[in-house]
């Protein structure tokens, strides 16, 4: 890498996470193939940008065929990445990420890889401004998704909240029952939905009339939850309205 | 012991442990009725009715549907659970669930189908009146080839959310059950039960045997065709409502028939009782949080059920 006649043309991503960073920094045609996740509405709100490319199920066997000159891939298939590296294709393996420098940090690594380093520092910089500073005061909140699985109050979901002038609460092992919730409701509940107009037990948690019998005061809020799956740079935008939402 | 006084005790227990289940920890219930009097009804009306009411049908239907195919089938070890309806109820659901989305009717119809289809192929397995081993065995290759169907399903499964989902609702719970799920649940349930109970009388007739029963006046065809469906429905239902909950159904007719005699019908109304009894207590246990979690109910009735199954073998093995 380093020259511009490097850039690669036919990049492959196998991932969700990457297929996100990969949709976002390309150039026109030099994406050739996402994962069939990435090209799923459901999924990201990315997919749009995904029409017409060839489509894989996260594994190099896939993507072979179409000769890729470089290969994306963020979790999934733990060897995956080893593969395509024994078969000779320059591989970029994206960490999860931890933190919000481990977010711009992917951004970085996917716009180096690609040659496409203005475009990566130009999502840093809107991400940035959509992040913003954590605000000085916060309001406990809890971030449910179906099922009554809540994210954590550590980690980097805990600190995306922060910025939009939320503190998520600890809740132990991670999950709540409705009764819970209607006994010692959080002042602001963050409920993300996944999949949404599909039916599922989790689904139908979210469902539960029970919910729409919270005490006054409590405000329940909706969130995209695809946005929250890989915490990346589509998450950004949805943290700038809730701090709005909060904060207004 | 006379059999009106133990389905009355039997009524009395279970009603005891309903109104238990529905006004779980009160000390916590009545301050926040003094707080938030509307949010103390929601909890009650919207969360503890529908989760109350659940356990008591559907360990009612497992605890007759059990006795009435232990009865129907002369065999000790039959049950949903054991024989494969139960299986083929959750491969059902779980294909309904995929080919008609996860609405709350798909997935009773998937499960009721799937639980028919199951007993349907064990009875043309089997033959009407099969000895054990033959029963055993037609049951276990169903169950075997339902639990495959389902595993490969869920292999097949759309996201890792949904194998999630699945996986836990397979674990078996009646946490969060709300009151449109009971309404789905509930007719059917109760219907099924009923046409169950409606049968005692024909059992104890073909406890005699099949041509003493016939010249009795029991259509032993009919007899089975009702068992089978009543089971098959109530099975389906309550698979899809609460998923897999196990083991009940075999071992609440044997808790109950030394009690009335060994007669198979005397024994259904009791083991419907002792089912609702046994399944709501279990559900009350499950809610005692073990670190902060909620014991799956398939999971406790399974860990409860297996080492009666032993003591089963056993005491067969003593004979």
């Amino acid at each position: 890498m380093g020259t511009a006649a490097a850039a690669p043309q036919r990049v492959a991503s196998l991932n969700l996470c990457s297929d996100e960073l990969a949709l976002l920094l390309a150039a026109p045609g030099q994406l050739v193939s996402v994962s069939r996740l990435g090209a799923d509405v459901r999924e990201t709100p990315l997919a749009a940008r995904a029409a017409g490319l060839h489509r894989n199920r996260g594994r190099v066997t896939d993507v072979v065929g179409l000769a890729p000159d470089l290969v994306l891939t963020s979790g999934g298939d733990p060897a995956a990445a080893a593969t395509a590296r024994r078969l000779g294709i320059p591989t970029v393996e994206l960490p999860q990420p931890t933190d919000i420098a481990g977010i711009e940090a992917n951004v970085r690594s996917v716009a180096a890889a690609l040659d496409r380093r203005d475009a990566g520092e130009a999502l840093v910089a809107a991400m940035r401004r959509d992040l913003g500073a954590a605000p000085a005061a916060s309001t406990p909140a809890l971030l449910v998704a179906g099922g009554g699985f809540v994210s954590g109050d550590t980690g980097l979901t805990a600190t995306l909240l922060r910025r939009a002038g939320l503190a998520a609460q600890p809740v132990l092992r991670g999950r709540v029952s409705i009764e819970g919730l209607l006994l010692r409701p959080p002042p602001v509940l963050l409920l993300s939905r996944y999949h949404p107009g599909e039916r599922s037990a989790n689904a139908a948690w979210l469902e539960h009339p029970a919910l729409r019998r919270l005490p006054a005061g409590v405000r329940s809020i909706e969130t995209d939850g695809r946005r929250w799956t890989c915490a990346g740079p589509t998450l950004a935008p949805e943290i700038a309205r809730l701090r709005a939402l909060v904060a207004g | 012991m006379k059999p009106a006084r133990l389905v009355a005790g039997g009524a009395l227990v279970v009603v005891v442990l309903a109104a238990a289940s529905l006004a779980w920890d009160p000390a916590m219930l009545r301050a926040v009725a003094a707080r938030d009097p509307a949010l103390a009804q929601a909890i009650l009306v919207e969360l503890r009715l529908p989760r109350t009411a659940l356990a008591v049908l559907i360990g009612a239907s497992l605890g007759a549907g059990g006795a009435a195919m232990q009865g129907l089938l002369r065999n000790p070890l039959a049950s949903p659970d054991v024989l494969g309806p139960s299986t083929g109820a959750a491969l059902g659901a779980i294909l309904a669930g995929y080919q008609f989305g996860g609405g709350p009717l798909a997935i009773a119809g998937g499960g009721i189908a799937g639980a028919l289809a199951a007993l349907l192929l064990l009875l043309a397995l089997a033959g009407p009146a099969a000895g054990t081993a033959t029963l055993v065995l037609a049951g276990v290759a169903i169950s075997a080839l339902a639990g495959a169907a389902m595993n490969l399903a869920l292999s097949l499964a759309p996201s890792p959310y949904a194998l999630y989902d699945l996986m836990f609702w397979l674990f078996g719970s009646l946490a969060d059950r709300s009151l449109p799920q009971l309404a789905i649940a509930a007719p059917l349930l109760a219907i099924g039960t009923a046409a169950l109970l409606g049968c005692r009388h024909r059992l104890d007739s073909l406890a005699l045997g099949e041509d003493v029963a016939q010249s009795l006046g029991v259509d032993v065809a009919r007899l089975r065709w009702t068992i089978v469906v009543a089971t098959g429905v109530t099975t389906g239902a309550g698979v899809a409502v609460a998923g897999s909950i196990g083991v009940v159904g075999l071992i609440v007719p044997h808790l109950v028939r030394p009690l009335v005699g060994g007669r198979p019908g005397a024994a259904l109304l009791p083991a419907a009782l002792a089912g609702a009894a046994l399944l709501t207590a279990a559900d009350m246990v499950v809610r005692v949080a073990i670190a902060g979690e909620e014991l799956k109910l398939g999971v406790l009735t399974a860990l409860l059920g297996a080492p009666f199954f032993l003591a089963l073998v056993l005491r067969g093995r003593g004979q």
